[in-house]
């Protein structure tokens, strides 16, 4: 059956998602370890885990860039791997990685974008002028890529990945690195195509980042999904108390709202900056 | 939407940037293949008489033009491919931003030969019609030329891109680029018959790619018998460099 003619289902689907890198002359190294969710229309999903849990793997296999060892994506219902260009018609992936194209400058770049998903430059041209003014990249329409801040260049690349209007918006880190100004710009971008139904997959290792912005979190850790759900709830369930007590240096302890790398730090027993992924 | 699709867009994108920048490009593109028609066909050319080609009296520029057209193919298609290459797949990371795309990675590879060898054929173009207009070369001959540079430059683009593909760092590319490109540049004929080599160097300059090029070239542009074995050599070159240069750049990026 013709995915858009089945039943409503999740846009994002992800069952059993197994990911091993090879390793020459030695035993494969699992990334990814059998995980498994699915993100609904207007719901933000958080993936929460340090450096090494197997976040930019997941988000790799999910964009179908990296071929899975095993199980199955689905995105608007079709196969990942299989349809990989129907799948990818409806999403917009921002990297972890700056993949913006210093060839062009910032509205050719957007333009150009535009045209890999099928729209015609005419048709293209005005999404990229209105994308660029909510982005507060307006002015900077005719500079080329090089000539931006890193903050700039980050919203850029948000904004690019905006330009084929996806239903499920991919978003590797995407404030890694940001002045806490310009994290809460994007912020109220993400919550605003959350609200226009977006189906968003936001990895980060940001605690107040993933509290803030996602519906849900997974606790990745070593390839493996340790727990699932709002963030609140992962609180309640893992930490039960509101404050926390903590020693911020010898002897001096202070209280402090319970948050999500308290959760983190239950269940793993590391810290998400000690790189506790490996 | 097909494949022909991602890769046309691919294609209009290198394109696009040639086009940006044309002074540049026509400046790069043109002069080099110009720079030794001049020194090699007009300054050598006139000191030396006339070349036997396997029984076909030439004049040296005659020789040497062909050649050059061979070489300009070689150096525009694996420069381009090697260099452009790299610089697009590790510092601007273009192909990791179009994979994500409907376009796939193997579209976007097969784009990224094709505008090579596109590139690297319009410049070597420029050296067929000037040789047709100054009466060197056959003008049939030269238009039958056309396919034969398109496959030439395929062919080393697809060398440029495995190299981009092989080098940790962009310095690594002066590896191949000395110990096999400039080799070839030397001693496959471009400037002086083969038969004036030892017999053990004309046996391993038949087994490059670039001898075979240039005696083709010759054969359709000037007239020298056709060397039959230049099909083969071309082909297998062809059949090893293409699907190796496109599986290593994917094993490259994809993990």
């Amino acid at each position: 059956m013709d995915p858009e003619n089945r039943p409503e289902q999740p846009p994002l689907i992800v069952r059993n998602l197994h990911k091993e890198y090879r390793i020459p002359g030695g035993s494969p190294l699992r990334a990814v370890d059998g995980i498994s969710f699915e993100i609904q229309k207007g719901e933000c999903f958080g993936l929460l885990g340090p450096n090494g849990a197997g976040k930019s793997t997941s988000m790799n296999c999910i964009t179908g860039f990296y071929p899975a060892t095993a199980g199955e994506i689905r995105l608007l219902g079709y196969d990942v791997f299989r349809e990989p260009r129907k799948a990818r018609q409806s999403l917009g992936v921002c990297a972890q990685e700056d993949t913006l194209d210093s060839d062009f400058t910032v509205l050719d770049q957007m333009i150009r974008y535009g045209t890999y998903f099928g729209r015609r430059v005419e048709v293209v041209r005005p999404h990229a002028e209105s994308l660029l003014e909510r982005f507060g990249l307006k002015e900077k329409s005719h500079d080329l890529v090089e000539s931006l801040s890193g903050g700039m260049r980050r919203r850029l690349q948000v904004a690019r990945a905006l330009i084929s209007d996806p239903q499920v918006l991919v978003l590797d880190e995407p404030t890694t690195g940001m002045d806490p100004e310009v994290r809460r710009v994007l912020w109220d971008i993400i919550v605003e195509c959350r609200g226009r139904g977006l189906a968003i997959l936001l990895s980060t290792h940001y605690m107040e980042e993933a509290q803030r912005l996602c519906d849900r979190v997974a606790i990745l850790h070593r390839g493996k999904i340790l727990d699932c759900a709002p963030p609140q709830e992962l609180i309640s369930r893992h930490i039960g108390e509101e404050m926390v007590e903590e020693e911020i240096r010898p002897g001096v302890k202070w209280r402090r709202p319970s948050n999500l790398e308290d959760v983190y730090l239950k269940l793993t027993g590391k810290h998400l900056e000690s790189g506790g992924g490996e | 939407m097909t494949a022909w699709w991602g890769v046309r867009c691919v294609w209009l994108r290198h394109f696009d940037v040639y086009r940006k920048s044309i002074v540049y490009g026509l400046v790069t593109t043109f002069i080099e293949p110009l720079l030794y028609l001049f020194s090699f066909g007009f300054g050598l050319g006139s000191m030396i008489g006339k070349v036997n080609l396997l029984g076909v009296e030439l004049t040296y520029r005659q020789f040497i033009l062909a050649g050059i057209v061979a070489q300009t193919l070689m150096f525009q298609g694996f420069f381009e491919a090697a260099y452009g290459s790299f610089i697009r797949m590790y510092y601007q990371r273009i192909f990791q931003a179009i994979a994500v795309t409907p376009i796939t990675l193997s579209e976007v590879l097969w784009a990224e030969i094709i505008w090579d060898a596109s590139k690297a054929t319009f410049s070597a173009s420029v050296v067929i019609l000037i040789g047709s207009v100054m009466g060197d070369f056959s003008r049939w001959g030269a238009l039958a030329a056309l396919p034969l540079c398109f496959a030439g430059a395929t062919l080393f683009a697809a060398l440029g891109l495995l190299v981009a593909a092989k080098s940790k760092t962009i310095e690594e590319i002066s590896y191949p680029q000395y110990l096999l490109v400039f080799p070839m540049f030397l001693f496959c004929g471009v400037f002086f018959p083969l038969a004036t080599l030892p017999s053990y160097l004309q046996w391993l300059a038949w087994g490059l790619p670039l001898t075979s090029i240039v005696s083709l070239t010759r054969t359709l542009t000037l007239g020298t018998p056709l060397q039959p074995q230049v099909f083969i050599v071309i082909a297998a070159w062809l059949a090893a460099l293409v699907p190796w240069s496109r599986q290593a750049m994917s094993r490259r990026l994809i993990k």
